[in-house]
């Protein structure tokens, strides 16, 4: 395959990439299209046991969404694959101490942590999430409350073993991938009760996206958001004056969503992505059978009111 | 007389006429002044890369270049995450004919040739989150050992009485040989270790030295001690004084002109009217070597040859090559023996466990960090 084609091949998958964050819909209809060659497979297994040696794990698609931080900084002057190997390693075993949900930019979520300062104490966290980035042991997230009338945010590090627990209270998505316009919005919009209880999603069921749009304060911002082509945003135009749209226009790039080589150079290539998840899928997929099962004893054994 | 006789004659005579204008000895001009001794280069600081043409060579004769290779070292194998081949050592030492030598610490061990991989952070088990770089110690052996007797270098290294040490030839990655110039195979041919694509020289106590084809693993190295890292820092060309030395620059605006990132002044005038020594000017930046000092060695993993080391300040691009030495600082230099002269794996009783952590450094297989109150 020479370099164009590729190049080819990653914006087709980009752009499948974006419509299926943006749409509702077909995450569901993938699993059922995963469930067919599935089971096809599983009687061509019992007919030809050679077949079946040769036989991959069926990676679900959806795991490049799932778990992002599994795939490497598409960087390649700092790619390696031996310390990817170790650094996947490392997560893995991680994970089987904490259950680190799915969670999207845009979910509500609770973390328990402990700190030395106020030792033989868990402290918990509740607010939204504005921001999820880096890759590997560093991945991260920031959490956004408004408590006591004062905005607060922490930024977590999803492999810090001080985390005892990562809840997600209410799984969805909004329009933008960051959400640090929440911090000149009015602050309605990011306070969230802390002892807000968790919305069960039912299973298999796609992750919606909160439509919502949020209004801003009138100026000074901390960014220039007229800039940012926000979706999420209501009341940009009425603080803007003449003198910013005309910058904002000027400072558009709407040319960059066709820049193949940008698009390339800012993913992993698909091929890779299959490796990688095809080596992490056995233990990730046992973690969350092992999840499924500990909350099916859950709620059998817990009441959920007493008297 | 004939045309050929003619000829004869006439060269005999010139022959004499040279012979005459040939200067006696007595005449040569001899120089007085001192004779610097010229600067060569180690023996082994030869032609490595051969020219990429192909020869014309047909498919045939490159699978027949590569089946002698397979022949003489074996198939291609990844060996501790290395990818080499199989017998690409035929020289090792058995463990019943090597001598015991007590480790004292004046002594100087060998350091090793390794691969810096890239950095990711760890946690302590107080909670804290430290940054480390992976180091790969990428197929190690031992090429040659030269007593101090032999070893003379020209260009000196800076270490106290060199007279001392011996040297050690230690190369790492073994590769196809026909991709090697005939010289450069040739200063393995002895070792009967197979072509490496990286060669080193560490200077070592004549008590320390090892003999051809010794492999050189992680294990070298003991958890918990301190090791300098050398390594060529990345090439960034010819730089302006904010980033080569961090200079302030002047300010943007408020009237400046043409000179925002320039240097400012670099002397005063009157009696030291000129441009000192040293003054910190532009000038190329990198690519050059430099050693950071006293890092610890925070976990190890044997299965893939693999340290973690402190700090994310090391030398070099990811992927190039640094050599670790055990350091030089004198409080950290280790107090109970290391192994010593390697850390042999045929020697030791229990193989050691695939992956060794500090005791402060928190395990990922480890349950999460929970502070008690004290007491």
């Amino acid at each position: 395959m020479n370099i164009s084609s590729k190049v080819f091949q990653s914006a087709i998958i980009n752009k499948t990439n974006v419509r299926r964050i943006a749409s509702t819909v077909p995450r569901c209809s993938a699993q059922s299209e995963r469930k067919v060659p599935l089971s096809s497979q599983a009687q061509t297994q019992s007919n030809s046991p050679s077949s079946s040696e040769q036989r991959k794990p069926v990676v679900p698609s959806e795991y490049r969404f799932v778990y992002p931080e599994f795939l490497p900084d598409p960087k390649l002057e700092w790619r390696n694959p031996i310390r990817e190997k170790l650094e996947r390693m490392d997560m893995l075993n991680r994970r089987k101490h904490i259950d680190i949900p799915e969670f999207y930019v845009g979910s509500i979520m609770a973390v328990t942590y402990s700190e030395p300062y106020s030792a033989g104490k868990v402290s918990r966290f509740v607010g939204i999430c504005i921001d999820r980035d880096r890759c590997g042991l560093r991945a991260r997230f920031i959490l956004r409350n408004v408590i006591d009338f004062q905005g607060i945010e922490v930024e977590y590090e999803m492999y810090d073993p001080a985390i005892q627990k990562i809840e997600v209270l209410r799984l969805e998505k909004r329009l933008d991938d960051k959400l640090y316009y929440l911090r000149d919005a009015l602050p309605e919009y990011s306070t969230f009760d802390v002892n807000m209880e968790p919305e069960l999603l039912p299973e298999g069921a796609p992750v919606p996206v909160n439509d919502i749009k949020v209004k801003l304060r009138p100026r000074p911002w901390l960014e220039r958001w007229e800039r940012q082509n926000l979706k999420g945003v209501e009341n940009i135009e009425e603080h803007l004056k003449e003198k910013h749209i005309l910058k904002a226009k000027a400072r558009e790039t709407p040319w960059e969503k066709y820049d193949l080589m940008k698009q390339y150079r800012k993913t992993i290539p698909e091929e890779e992505q299959k490796e990688i998840y095809a080596e992490v899928y056995s233990q990730l997929h046992q973690l969350e059978l092992a999840r499924k099962k500990m909350k099916r004893k859950r709620t059998f054994i817990k009441p959920t009111k007493l008297a | 007389m004939s045309i050929a006789g003619r000829n004869s004659i006439l060269l005999r005579t010139l022959l004499v006429d040279f012979s005459n204008l040939r200067l006696s000895p007595a005449t040569q001009q001899i120089r007085e002044y001192y004779h610097r001794p010229k600067l060569r280069n180690p023996y082994w600081f030869v032609r490595k890369t051969r020219a990429a043409n192909e020869d014309n060579l047909t498919a045939e004769n490159q699978d027949f270049i590569k089946e002698r290779v397979h022949d003489k070292f074996g198939p291609p194998a990844i060996i501790k995450g290395v990818s080499t081949y199989q017998n690409a050592v035929q020289s090792l030492v058995k463990a019943e004919e090597r001598e015991k030598v007590e480790w004292s610490p004046k002594l100087r061990r060998t350091g090793v040739l390794a691969r810096k991989i890239g950095n990711y952070p760890l946690w302590l088990k107080n909670g804290k989150k430290i940054h480390t770089t992976l180091l790969h110690v990428v197929d190690n052996h031992v090429v040659r050992y030269i007593p101090p007797e032999e070893y003379k270098p020209t260009q000196k290294p800076t270490v106290h009485d060199v007279s001392k040490y011996g040297c050690l030839l230690v190369g790492a990655e073994s590769t196809d040989p026909s991709l090697l110039t005939k010289e450069y195979c040739g200063l393995f041919k002895d070792s009967g270790v197979m072509p490496k694509k990286h060669l080193a020289r560490f200077l070592v106590s004549p008590e320390a030295a090892l003999s051809p084809g010794t492999p050189l693993n992680v294990t070298h190295f003991r958890i918990g001690d301190f090791v300098d890292v050398r390594g060529k820092t990345i090439d960034r060309g010819f730089q302006g004084v904010m980033k080569r030395h961090g200079f302030k620059g002047m300010p943007a605006s408020h009237g400046v002109t043409k000179t925002h990132r320039r240097g400012g002044n670099i002397g005063a005038g009157g009696e030291k009217g000129r441009v000192w020594p040293g003054t910190k000017m532009p000038g190329h930046m990198g690519n050059r070597y430099r050693i950071l000092k006293g890092l610890r060695i925070w976990r190890i993993n044997t299965k893939y040859n693999v340290m973690w080391v402190q700090g994310n300040c090391i030398a070099g691009d990811t992927n190039s090559m640094v050599y670790i030495y055990d350091t030089i600082l004198p409080l950290r230099k280790p107090q109970i023996s290391p192994p010593f002269p390697t850390y042999f794996e045929d020697e030791s009783e229990e193989a050691l466990p695939e992956e060794i952590w500090y005791e402060t450094v928190h395990d990922f297989k480890d349950p999460s960090i929970t502070f008690a109150p004290e007491s």
